[in-house]
């Protein structure tokens, strides 16, 4: 049998790599929870070329806001959760961002962990959105922020098993499905420029910002030469708008 | 035929040996904390194990009392206690400058082992997270 999709976190089908190499993107290896592909490092017009072919160049939204996650700076102090949950009353049983660890070895085959925090991608063509059924999830046509509208969700749980990120879970007190919306109700609606977690984070890991904007901080550490980017789970095709580095 | 003499000799030898190992154990646990130390503060959490850096040449007078009290949780009393003032040379930056140890501003999580590697280490079960930890 023809396996279209590696359900071992360590393991890339064929079928997958031509789905990578379709997108003009390279892989690069593979991690614990989600495969991994690289935009760069490439000359950066090439890079940029790529980035345009995976549809990250041109899109509706201004602000498009993105994250960029340095994930080597990471030290899992969980300043990032706890602000979240303090900032969007997140309950004890559910997450809107959490942090994942593997574990992995130096040059000198001694173990480190490596700590990698995830949150929803926000992707450009959502799954979840999708196969909401009652459109209580959209792709806000301003921010490109995927927005949960609770009084219209019956709780089915599609979403949840159609978002390749593991991103949302059932709110028991609202009786609908929570998720990460960048903190716009509770900050950037309110003129604040950063989500909670990116603005607790203490060593500059979640950067955030306008990917639209060409002189955003985001934009530029996307398109450095000497860098490689990935996403996770590129094979599902839904352009995550959560970029990994590390630097 | 073994003679006497040597038999005598071979048991001297056997008891000196593990006398010797003995009195060298008991010394080492006296001289420094076998257990972790773990700083929570200002992050949670970073551990300093003291048999690595006995074993990588060290002796109590390369970090006592200076740049650390004998006295664990002291040092993160004080304001200055985070990764600027390594930078600058003060606490652990005294030797990882990346000169006499690998610089404070590389590999990260050798020392940084988060709340997971906290909890790991003091059996703490951590609650919620949608069964992430």
């Amino acid at each position: 049998m023809k396996e279209n999709r590696s359900d071992k976190p360590n393991y890339v089908t064929d079928e997958e790599r031509r789905e990578f190499l379709k997108l003009g993107l390279k892989i690069t290896g593979v991690l614990a929870g989600g495969s991994i592909l690289s935009l760069v490092p490439l000359p950066e017009d090439e890079a940029k070329a790529m980035l345009e072919l995976a549809g990250y160049e041109h899109t509706p939204y201004k602000p498009h806001y993105v994250m960029v996650i340095r994930q080597n700076h990471c030290v899992d102090c969980q300043r990032c959760m706890d602000a979240c949950v303090k900032t969007n009353h997140v309950p004890e049983y559910g997450y809107r961002t959490t942090i994942l660890e593997r574990l992995a070895k130096d040059d000198e085959g001694k173990e480190f962990p490596v700590f990698m925090p995830v949150l929803c991608n926000h992707c450009l063509n959502p799954p979840c959105v999708r196969v909401c059924p009652t459109k209580a999830t959209t792709k806000d046509p301003k921010t490109g922020i995927v927005v949960m509208h609770y009084n219209k969700c019956i709780g089915c749980k599609t979403c949840m098993a159609a978002c390749p990120y593991n991103a949302r879970y059932f709110n028991e007190e609202k009786r609908a499905i929570d998720k990460c919306n960048f903190c716009w109700d509770t900050r950037l609606s309110k003129g604040e420029k950063l989500t909670a977690c990116a603005a607790a984070c203490p060593a500059h890991v979640r950067v955030f910002g306008d990917f639209s904007d060409h002189e955003s901080e985001v934009w530029k550490l996307v398109h450095q030469p000497d860098k490689a980017v990935w996403v996770l789970r590129p094979e599902t095709g839904a352009k995550p708008c959560v970029f990994y580095m590390n630097d | 035929m073994i003679n006497k003499g040597f038999k005598i000799f071979i048991c001297m030898l056997f008891l000196c040996c593990f006398l010797g190992v003995g009195v060298a154990i008991g010394e080492d646990e006296e001289d420094y904390p076998q257990e972790p130390i773990i700083f929570t503060k200002p992050v949670k959490a970073v551990v300093f194990d003291h048999k690595i850096h006995i074993e990588n040449g060290l002796d109590c007078d390369s970090c006592h009392d200076e740049p650390f009290e004998m006295a664990a949780g002291t040092a993160e009393e004080n304001q200055d206690f985070n990764m600027k003032s390594l930078y600058e040379g003060k606490y652990c930056g005294q030797c990882h400058d990346g000169e006499s140890a690998f610089a404070s501003n590389t590999r990260c999580t050798l020392c940084h082992i988060g709340v997971k590697g906290y909890n790991r280490l003091t059996g703490i079960k951590p609650k919620g997270h949608g069964g992430h930890e």
